[in-house]
């Protein structure tokens, strides 16, 4: 085994994956993401983009292929020890802000650190700073419910970045939310990103939260492709033949 | 056929809880056929007879009760998003629980009936060496009309209970007026109205009554919010109403026993036969379960609440938030198993030496109940679990280790173990003591 070259913080070289129902995943995807870099996982919905971050964030057991963390085979840890790492170094947004619906907004973006054994004040200040830098300071002693689905999804972020972790993965974090919002939400977290030096990894099927990135890997169906232009589909195949007037 | 396919395909803890339901219905039906038997062979004591009826209605009402929390958690009636299109939409799936439910009870009816034919000595001899002759009625023919009846009792309810409480409703979340008992609250331009989305989502059995459909409420669920006093964090929905009509209901049950104990000498009284001066202590029991049941779901509020206090960890904050969001959910089922415990520590301390014992069908009675409380309480564990599948996946995702999700459900079933385990005990006694003085 070779180690990845040292400036990499993520590296994954022929990765394969299949779904556990026998669909196909990945097929040989290697890509290497550099410290501090923001980089877009772009394709159409279908093209194994959550697939990749779930692998590469060490939620679904890699079959065939390696991935290194910083020198770490995260290909031969198993679930204990990636558990770990997860709550230790990575942090992850899905599409929906999947926030503790009994916790309050604070408490739910305190919640990583708290399971990392940070006291509960020092817990407190920093979810409540990083509330803060995200625009819903307002909103920090509301229970998840009374949030709109904005708020809630930068909650989420709130809690994705206070821990500090080395890399984040945001499968679509955009997704749910309308064009104004989308801008907005971006924006912070790639700021906020930067200005911390942390590394992410960024799903996403709209080009212009593509542009926000520092590189874009194109996925097709499972394997990395430099350009995702399809051949143009005639119109309506058959409708001519199908015309009744014919 | 299509839900003897979907009854058929299930998983066998599910099947579990539905042999659950056929068990329970089957203990009833036998205690109701034991009725009609005791009514035949006796038929000049008729008030004894329907005595023991009406006692039938406590586990007829448990079993009630487990069948619906057991289709609530049936995961083959689950809402199926992609299935609506092809026809399985919340009605069609309504009818299929309602189907569901009837062939486990009508399984437990057919179960007791032939038990109970059996027993007859129609098959084969008299058993127990005929001791069991004065409930089996074996030498008069059974009128079939009067057993169909009775045996179509615990399916029929259980069906109608159950399709009313899955019947099809409107996903959004319907606005809750909050009650208020002290009506200078309401004029004080407090919130009067709040939205709890939580309860709302929960509601099953309980939805809200047609007559809150006010258009007050409807004005709180889209309106402006009452928002949280500044500074304040906000920790929960809203706390279950009517923890002081609870209190005021086992206070009231109590002094109305103490009372019924005060005047005259009770002699020890049995199921089938009630002496006259205890009607005031029946009712004094009655109030006082009825007290205890209202009572549970704010206290398990209170006991979540006081489990996250004073600056709790990720654990404390987990496990008492949960159990403040699941008040509901988890406090009726616990109340009834609170008060049939009651009930039961009760009646040994009543029947302790010098009465007889416990008869077979009080036996079968007591443990139908107990058994029915018990079960439902687990169910009602189960449908909290699925409902926070999500909830436990996010932390998961989280990195949160599973000894820590663990731990809070640990914590918290020794949190309301903790708390209801003396305050059951304690009312159970208040409640024997007028009469073992």
């Amino acid at each position: 085994m070779e180690a990845p070259p040292d400036n990499d913080v993520l590296w994954a070289r022929s990765l394969h994956f299949t779904h556990p129902d026998g669909s196909p995943g990945l097929s040989g995807v290697t890509l290497a993401v550099r410290e501090g870099e923001i980089l877009a996982v772009s394709g159409p919905r279908g093209s194994g983009k959550t697939t990749l971050l779930r692998c590469l964030s060490g939620l679904e057991p890699v079959a065939e292929g390696e991935i290194w963390f910083n020198s770490t085979p995260l290909h031969t840890l198993g679930p204990a020890n990636r558990e770990r790492l997860r709550r230790d170094r990575f942090c992850w947004i899905g599409p929906e802000p999947a926030l503790v619906p009994e916790l309050n907004a604070w408490e739910n973006a305190a919640l990583p650190l708290m399971l990392r054994g940070t006291s509960r004040r020092r817990a407190k200040t920093t979810a409540l700073e990083w509330l803060e830098r995200l625009d819903v300071g307002e909103a920090a002693r509301k229970l998840p419910h009374r949030l709109i689905q904005s708020e809630r999804q930068r909650v989420s972020i709130a809690r994705a970045l206070a821990p500090a972790p080395t890399v984040l993965f945001a499968d679509e974090p955009t997704a749910p939310l309308h064009r104004a919002d989308r801008g907005h939400v971006l924006r912070t977290l790639t700021s906020a990103a930067r200005s911390h030096g942390i590394t992410v990894l960024l799903a996403t099927n709209d080009p212009e939260t593509a542009a926000l990135a520092d590189r874009t890997v194109n996925l097709l169906d499972g394997r990395p492709v430099r350009t995702v232009h399809l051949p143009e589909v005639p119109d309506a195949e058959g409708r001519a033949a199908c015309s009744i007037s014919v | 056929m299509l839900d003897l396919r979907l009854t058929r395909a299930a998983r066998p803890a599910v099947q579990l809880r539905r042999l659950l339901v056929a068990a329970a219905s089957a203990g009833t039906g036998f205690l109701l056929l034991s009725c009609l038997g005791y009514a035949l062979n006796h038929p000049e004591a008729a008030g004894s007879g329907a005595l023991r009826l009406a006692w039938c209605g406590v586990p007829a009402a448990a079993t009630v009760y487990l069948a619906l929390a057991v289709a609530r958690t049936d995961p083959g009636t689950r809402p199926r998003p992609g299935l609506s299109a092809i026809g399985l939409g919340p009605a069609r799936l309504m009818v299929i629980s309602a189907l569901v439910t009837a062939l486990s009870t009508l399984l437990g009816s057919l179960v007791a009936l032939s038990l109970f034919l059996y027993l007859r000595g129609d098959l084969t001899k008299m058993p127990f060496d005929g001791a069991a002759a004065s409930f089996l009625a074996a030498g008069k023919s059974l009128p079939l009309a009067a057993t169909l009846t009775l045996l179509a009792v615990v399916p029929g309810v259980a069906t109608g209970a159950v399709a009313l409480a899955l019947r099809p409703r409107d996903p959004q979340p319907v606005a809750r007026p909050q009650r208020r008992y002290l009506p200078f609250v309401r004029q004080a331009g407090g919130p009067a109205v709040e939205g709890r989305t939580g309860e709302a989502e929960a509601g099953g059995a309980e939805g809200a009554p047609a007559g809150e459909d006010t258009p007050r409420a409807r004005a709180g669920a889209t309106g402006a919010r009452p928002a949280p006093a500044p500074g304040t964090d906000e920790t929960d929905g809203g706390a279950p109403a009517g923890l002081p009509w609870a209190v005021a209901l086992v206070a009231t049950g109590l002094t109305a026993q103490a009372y019924a104990g005060r005047t005259p000498p009770t002699p020890a009284f049995t199921f089938t036969a009630v002496p006259s001066g205890a009607g005031l202590f029946l009712l004094g029991w009655l109030l006082t379960a009825v007290g205890l049941i209202l009572a549970t779901p704010g206290l398990t509020h209170l006991c979540g609440r006081l489990l996250q206090c004073a600056r709790p960890g990720a654990l404390r904050l987990l496990a008492g938030r949960g159990l403040m969001a699941e008040a509901t959910r988890i406090g009726r089922p616990l109340g009834i198993l609170c008060a049939v415990t009651a009930a039961g520590y009760a009646m040994t301390t009543l029947y302790d030496a010098p009465a007889r014992p416990f008869g077979p069908l009080s036996a079968l009675g007591a443990l139908v109940v107990a058994g029915c409380a018990f079960a439902t309480l687990l169910t009602a564990a189960v449908e909290t679990r699925q409902c926070r599948t999500e909830t436990t996946a996010a932390l998961l995702r989280l990195g949160a280790p599973v000894t820590v999700l663990r731990g809070a459900a640990a914590l918290r079933a020794f949190a309301l173990l903790a708390f209801f385990a003396p305050l059951t005990l304690a009312i159970a006694a208040l409640a024997a003591f007028p009469l073992t003085r």
